[in-house]
């Protein structure tokens, strides 16, 4: 059973375990419109014929040099859960920070893990109920870091 | 998310380049598409059973009038069904969404493509049925699988998920090849 944004109910529910195939049709439409605009040098599909993830690339011009390089992943499945993981590579190390929706051994289906090693478990939250919302949440959210590279 | 190290901030110097972060379309823009059409299609695309025009129209974040339009020219495309008539709704047809997927591999890759992605699936949908021990995704209890293998619900999550991506897959790549027409001659092996 699932509501009109295609989330399954949270608490503990044999649902809460359920699982779906990607949902190709929203990676697609969030590959079109994520093309648009300066964000991203690139995205890159795998396989390409009906892809199981996007990997976004942001453009290095958002970053100073100690930064290497910084990517969003997105999984998105046809029953509403999803993974997003953006992840950076510095010289000495990395930072990650996932927000996922999904069945967990330690989590409500919605939590995420935090940086800078994204740990297992994560912290619980509530993530919005539509994708777009979800998705401008978490472009703001890098956009913040992005920006906090160059203040002082 | 958290703020960066200090030790990863720009140095004095390189502040004097920063990007211009204003310039950028908003977040809530680049997501939602820059056409009303967008938010219709997001709407309809979303929608898990009937639904009215003013509810499609609260969906999408427009006007009755405007709903109403788009809703007459997504049923004539296909994209959505008319369910009852007093009061009017419509429902995403979930075949068309289906068949669109399968005219894009028609028309991205040749027969025989279409024939390598299939056979790399089903050899993948073999391994996930020997790792399950299971002739079906549908058939597995995630929590079951987890404590008998003794591993975490969230990998047994990701692999399930990955076991239902591939059977997708098949079913759309044997659609696709269903409706390719006969004696098709592959381009690349006819150059």
């Amino acid at each position: 059973m699932t509501n009109e944004c295609g989330r399954t109910p949270v608490s503990g529910t044999p649902e809460d375990e359920s699982s779906a195939p990607v949902d190709f049709n929203r990676l697609s439409v969030i590959e079109e419109r994520l093309t648009t605009g300066n964000r991203f040098s690139h995205i890159k599909t795998q396989p390409e014929f009906a892809p199981d993830r996007l990997v976004c690339v942001y453009d290095s011009r958002w970053y100073p040099p100690s930064v290497q390089t910084a990517r969003l992943e997105i999984i998105w499945f046809e029953n509403g859960d999803f993974s997003l993981h953006y992840h950076e590579t510095h010289e000495d190390g990395a930072f990650d920070h996932r927000w996922d929706r999904h069945p967990s051994g330690h989590n409500t289906r919605d939590h995420i893990h935090p940086g800078p090693n994204a740990p297992t478990p994560g912290d619980d939250t509530s993530h919005p109920e539509d994708w777009r919302d979800v998705l401008s949440t978490v472009l703001t959210e890098i956009e913040t870091r992005q920006r906090g590279f160059w203040n002082e | 998310m958290e703020d960066p190290d200090q030790d990863l901030k720009a140095t004095d110097g390189e502040r004097s380049t920063a990007p211009d972060f204003d310039a950028l379309v908003s977040p809530e823009e680049l997501v939602r598409g820059n056409r009303t059409r967008d938010d219709f299609l997001d709407a309809v695309l979303g929608l898990d059973s009937p639904a009215t025009i003013d509810e499609i129209a609260n969906h999408a974040d427009h006007g009755r009038d405007a709903a109403k339009e788009y809703l007459e020219w997504f049923d004539r495309m296909g994209i959505v069904t008319r369910v009852t008539d007093s009061p009017v709704t419509y429902e995403r047809n979930q075949e068309y969404l289906i068949w669109r997927q399968v005219q894009q591999l028609r028309e991205q890759y040749t027969t025989d493509d279409l024939l390598e992605f299939l056979q790399t699936e089903t050899e993948q949908d073999e391994i996930y049925r020997e790792t399950f021990d299971a002739e079906s995704p549908e058939t597995v209890s995630i929590s079951a699988h987890a404590a008998d293998t003794d591993r975490s619900i969230e990998s047994v999550w990701d692999a399930l998920s990955a076991w239902k991506t591939t059977r997708r897959r098949i079913t759309l790549l044997e659609r696709a090849l269903a409706s390719a027409p006969d004696g098709t001659t592959d381009r690349h092996a006819a150059a």
